[in-house]
């Protein structure tokens, strides 16, 4: 896989719980983080749908979840998969390291906070957070309080 | 369902904190922000005044933290415990920085401290 070539990993989401929430997921898995997602799916907290239903009311969003470790390396991939993520989107820092570098935080190659490439909606904590804390996440998003970004080159970074 | 021990979040106990600084050196990202003066308490009957510290701000950068618990195992006097409070999220970098107030509103943990 090189970086000009990420394969389409999105996958629909329904959100147990919150019958409005309706997502698309574009999951950048980079380190342990990840491992929460399959967990919150495993629980049961996001089913997986073949389709999601964009014409009945409700909040359908596409999410870009950065869940671990970015490195200058990876940086230029998640430029690219937030370029072609479809509109309305909202990203996600999920973690420690997507939100400030977290245990990485003097490493040199690595990026201090996701925040500094893309526009960021909303930033989850944790190393790794709760599969719970992921849904909690993703509610937040549907909050009026979130801006939604969708200028990439991201004036309200 | 969480587990009513889950360590969720990090919670303070102002009341209990000497400031002694202990969990600030210790914690291995550094995010913790502690900020104390002295004070001289003059009791009754005492030779002299005592020199007591007084916490002024408390704060733990949760876009930091890795919920290692290394303070909450360290801190000698209980004035940090696990919380299964997990829903902190924010939607700034600086909404995740916590401070004496939120923190303390994760108190009591339903775990007891270890250790009692």
């Amino acid at each position: 896989m090189t970086l000009h070539s990420l394969p389409s990993l999105e996958s629909r989401y329904r959100v147990t719980g919150h019958p409005q929430l309706r997502v698309t997921i574009l999951d950048v898995g980079l380190a342990c983080c990840a491992l929460e997602v399959g967990a919150a799916i495993t629980a049961g907290l996001l089913v997986p749908q073949e389709s999601i239903d964009t014409e009945s009311d409700g909040f359908v969003v596409s999410v870009l979840l950065i869940s671990g470790t970015v490195t200058d390396a990876l940086a230029p991939g998640i430029i690219r998969a937030w370029a072609t993520l479809e509109e309305p989107r909202l990203a996600v820092s999920f973690g420690a390291c997507a939100n400030t570098g977290g245990p990485y935080w003097d490493a040199p190659t690595v990026t201090k906070g996701i925040d500094q490439l893309i526009p960021i909606s909303v930033y989850i904590p944790g190393c790794p957070p709760r599969p719970e804390a992921l849904v909690a996440g993703l509610v937040r998003l549907s909050q009026p309080s979130v801006v939604t970004h969708s200028d990439p080159s991201g004036e309200s970074r | 369902m969480i587990p009513a021990e889950a360590h969720g979040t990090i919670a303070l106990r102002a009341s209990a904190c000497t400031s002694c600084m202990i969990c600030v050196r210790e914690c291995p990202t550094w995010c913790i922000d502690l900020v104390s003066h002295t004070e001289q308490v003059s009791e009754a009957g005492a030779r002299r005044p005592k020199t007591v510290n007084v916490l002024d701000a408390f704060r733990i950068d949760f876009g930091l933290c890795m919920y290692c618990g290394i303070c909450v195992d360290l801190c000698p006097f209980d004035a940090l415990a696990w919380s299964p409070e997990h829903d902190h999220g924010a939607t700034t970098a600086a909404g995740l920085v916590q401070g004496i107030k939120e923190l303390e509103m994760a108190w009591p943990p339903t775990q007891p401290p270890t250790g009692n």
